[in-house]
């Protein structure tokens, strides 16, 4: 794997969030290449979180911008940014618990209007996630957590995104399931979709990351290729800090 | 005396017609975490456009069916966008009083409209009965049935296969995911607003046809009835809000076979605090669900209080103390005289609903607890009317903190659902109990106030004493506020969870409040009972429960000086713009809807 320089596909620069009085982000600059999967690191109550809910439009920064594809995000509802092609596998999943798998799935393809190619989309899920089968009619809410992990991928996944956002993709998986959802995450960009994942797990992370960025508490501390950052010492050191200052 | 069958039937049908009401508020509640108090101005609205459309119009039925629903629905959709949309990112306790002002605003231009008095609505339907077994039904029973069914029906065909049923679904369940895919809960709002008015105006059509008769009263029976339903069956809960709005059309209908037809709401009622208290999630929700809390943590505007010198309120209370020594009309001595008596109610809402945060929708009950006591007290018991007065703010302070502590768990919503319930349960209970309360027939002949064996009759006297009752309640009320226990009061509003994990007991400073609430608004109420020497279960309605908020709201939330600016400001100023009587609950609404949407910490700022 290469890290040359690629051509950004989303950027934040100089992003300063609050909630209320509390602020939450110090001109945050983050840049993910075209192709790319970026992994942000940091402890808890870091603002990785909110970083996500910045991309997504949920939250609004007060000043800095966003753009994707070279244009800012910033005018833009959550709905719309979806539909300009970013998609996401939220902080615990989030799935839609008293809706079938299927549904589940299938409300990932909500920006799309063709329904062939949906429907050859559901069987190509089926092909990644071959579990996944035999639990289309059951009810999301009583899958275990790993397969929820694979719900909610295979959801973003519909919308035939140019980039996925997860937030913590391995958080609570037995290692089994944490090595798939790994694999898995480099199947997805190998066949041409960016990643941008928020994680705890730094050594995980910079296993299949291509440039990682280490967040404590609302600030960029340590940013680089992650082949070279994964023999940091700096990185546990800033990583422990930052989650000791939470 | 008809078959048990036949209550049966009605049970089912008056069930039916509960289900369109309840299904739309449980659709809202579902999509937004809102319950609806427009919904009943909405079936008020469908019924009256029936009505023009059978008796001025001719429309044939199912043209008529078509056109309250369509009307209906667009009433809901200029609700969302007007009303509500503008409020997404207020307080969370916005949306549900904006939807309080606008159901009086609807409801009050529906009177304007077409008067207050009972209109006819003819069913349009051959009037014959067929025998089933024991009963007899009728075309009307069949229609309504069948409307319940096919508007079931087409919603589950619309939440099962369309798009827009699915964005529905998903933003129920997680809004912030169901965005995250492209979701536009902007249109889903809509679409759900849309729905519901629909259902609604066609239940108020339905209604009207099957009692032949419809009026302005309709409405706010219609939110309790929908509410009952939907709590019932689980707020939220699609399926849930059909299955309680037949229950507690049955619960209704044998309810009033076995006891007479003025018990039927006291039924419902009793269900829904029974239901509230022992399963809030409603009968049928499961036990993963985790409870819906709408409106936890801080949802009043957090705000500065407006500083007044002390100067200036000493200033401000000798000019009213002297007032009457100047040359002024008895009409503005009355119309002052008006506003300290809703100041004691403001000052019992403002501590309740503001410093502790328990918005309660019921408090018009606490003053008929305390006028009911007063007269009895004086007129059967020969107390002295001074000692009467006092009797009744006591009996307010035990009576109403003993009904409402079963509530003390629920929060949020339901805490407004449960105190209005309780209101009404208070009201039908004084016009059923009979032998107390002299029932329907009210009391008469209450004497007037007195003090010390002194007949208080000069609006002179009058104002001199509710002025300093007033005074006194409102200086122990801002002893209280800057008390360690009103720190307590206040840090349960901020945040209950937090407040019990540092060890206060919630429930007994919820019933502290309520205890020095009820006294303030049973001291009101015994009075008024002096001054209006009749009294019966009407006296004291929800209207001036709704009212008594608004001044609260206007005044700030917590702020004890501005419950009293509010009590005068909202008496005083129609006064003074000599605004007809009419149009004074429509201006309420619309102060109500102005405050919540430019200035939700009210005039003095929220404490
Ligand atoms: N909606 C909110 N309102 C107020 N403060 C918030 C809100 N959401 C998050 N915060 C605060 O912002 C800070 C950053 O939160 P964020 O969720 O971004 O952290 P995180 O790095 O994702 O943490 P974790 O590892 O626990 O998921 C925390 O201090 C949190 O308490
Ligand atoms: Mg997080």
């Amino acid at each position: 794997m290469t890290t040359s320089a690629a051509e950004p596909l989303l950027a934040l620069s100089g992003v300063n969030t609050f909630y209320g009085q509390a602020q939450v982000h110090f001109d945050l600059s983050i840049t993910v290449g075209r192709g790319h999967i970026v992994c942000l690191l940091g402890g808890n109550a870091s603002g990785k979180s909110t970083t996500m809910k910045i991309i997504l439009g949920l939250v609004k920064p007060r000043s800095g911008d966003v753009t994707f594809d070279g244009a800012s995000l910033l005018g833009l509802t959550t709905p719309q940014i979806v539909r300009r092609g970013i998609a996401s596998v939220p902080e615990a999943r989030r799935l839609f618990a008293d809706m079938s798998v299927r549904e589940n799935i299938l409300m990932g393809a909500f920006v799309r209007n063709d329904r062939d190619g949906i429907a050859q989309d559901l069987d190509k899920m089926l092909g990644l996630f071959p579990k996944l089968g035999q639990r289309l009619s059951q009810r999301a809410g009583s899958l275990s957590g790993g397969e929820q992990q694979m719900v909610a991928m295979a959801r973003a996944l519909m919308s035939r995104p140019g980039m996925i956002v997860m937030d913590e993709p391995t958080m609570g998986l037995s290692p089994l399931y944490v090595d798939r959802v790994l694999e898995l995450i480099r199947t997805i960009n190998q066949e041409g979709v960016s990643v941008f994942m928020v994680e705890q797990n730094a050594s995980l992370a910079l296993e299949i990351a291509h440039e990682a960025y280490v967040l404590q508490t609302g600030r960029i501390v340590l940013s680089g290729p992650a082949r070279v950052l994964k023999d940091d010492p700096r990185i546990r050191d800033a990583y422990l800090g930052g989650s000791e200052a939470a | 005396m008809s078959s048990w069958l036949d209550y049966t039937i009605n049970g089912l049908i008056v069930g039916n017609v509960y289900a369109l009401v309840a299904v739309g508020l449980a659709l809202i509640f579902g999509v937004s975490r809102l319950i609806n108090f427009a919904q009943g101005s909405i079936y008020l609205v469908g019924a009256y456009i029936g009505w023009v459309a059978v008796v001025q119009l001719h429309t044939p039925l199912p043209l008529t069916i078509i056109l309250v629903a369509v009307t209906s629905a667009i009433v809901g959709l200029v609700i969302e966008r007007f009303g509500l949309r503008p409020l997404q990112n207020s307080v969370r306790i916005a949306p549900l009083l904006a939807t309080i002002g606008i159901s009086f605003v609807l409801d009050q231009l529906v009177m304007l409209t077409f008067s207050p008095n009972p209109r006819a609505l003819p069913s349009q339907l051959p009037d014959v009965r067929f025998q089933i077994g024991g009963g007899t039904i009728g075309p009307l029973d069949l229609l309504i049935a069948g409307v319940g069914l096919t508007s079931a029906l087409l919603l589950f065909v619309f939440l099962r296969y369309s798009k827009l049923g699915w964005a529905v679904r998903a933003t129920a369940q997680d809004r912030d995911a169901a965005m995250q895919m492209g979701v536009d809960v902007n249109r889903v709002n809509q679409a759900v607003f849309g729905i519901a008015a629909a259902l609604g105006g066609v239940s108020g059509l339905l209604v009207g046809m099957y009692y032949n008769q419809i009026d302005t009263a309709m409405s706010l029976q219609a939110t309790l009835k929908g509410v009952v339903a939907e709590v019932v069956g689980g707020a939220g809960n699609v399926p849930g809000a059909v299955i309680g709005s037949l229950l507690l059309g049955l619960v209704e209908s044998y309810g009033v076979a076995v006891f007479g037809t003025s018990y039927r709401n006291l039924f419902a009622f009793l269900l829904l605090v029974l239901v509230l208290v022992l399963r809030p999630n409603g009968l049928f929700a499961s036990a993963r669900q985790a409870p819906p809390e709408p409106l936890t943590g801080t949802f009043i505007a957090p705000s500065r209080p407006v500083r007044i010198p002390r100067w200036a309120l000493l200033a401000a209370a000798a000019a009213f103390a002297i007032l009457p020594l100047l040359p002024v009309s008895f009409y503005v001595l009355q119309t002052l005289i008006n506003a300290w008596l809703l100041g004691m109610l403001a000052l019992s809402l403002t501590l309740v609903a503001g410093t502790i945060g328990q918005v309660s929708l019921g408090h018009a009950a606490l003053l008929a607890i305390g006028a009911y006591t007063s007269a009895l007290l004086s007129l059967t018991f020969a107390v002295p009317v001074g000692l009467a007065v006092i009797g009744a703010g006591l009996m307010s302070a035990a009576l109403g903190t003993l009904l409402i502590s079963p509530s003390f768990r629920l929060r949020g919503h339901y805490v407004s659902i449960a105190t209005l319930a309780i209101g009404e349960i208070v009201s039908l209970v004084i016009l059923n109990w009979e032998s107390v309360t002299r029932g329907p027939i009210g009391i008469s002949g209450i004497p007037p106030l007195s003090l010390f064996g002194h007949e208080l009759i000069s609006p002179t006297s009058i104002y001199w004493f509710s002025f300093g009752v007033m005074v006194v309640l409102a200086l122990l009320q801002g002893r209280l506020l800057g008390s360690h226990l009103g720190r307590s009061f206040r840090a349960i509003r901020d945040d209950d969870i937090a407040a019990r994990a540092y060890g206060l007991s919630l429930n007994r400073y919820k019933a502290l409040a309520f205890i020095f609430g009820g006294f303030a608004a049973g001291v009101s109420g015994g009075i008024a009972a002096h001054l209006y020497s009749y009294i019966n279960h009407e006296t004291f309605n929800t209207q001036q429960s709704i009212l008594a908020l608004t001044v609260v709201i206007l005044g700030g939330l917590g702020n004890v000086v501005g419950a009293i600016v509010g009590s005068v400001a909202l008496v005083g100023l129609p006064e003074v713009f000599r605004i007809a009587a009419e149009y004074r609950i429509l201006i309420y609404g619309i102060v109500l809807l102005l405050l919540v949407r430019f200035r939700p910490q009210g005039l003095l700022g929220t404490m």
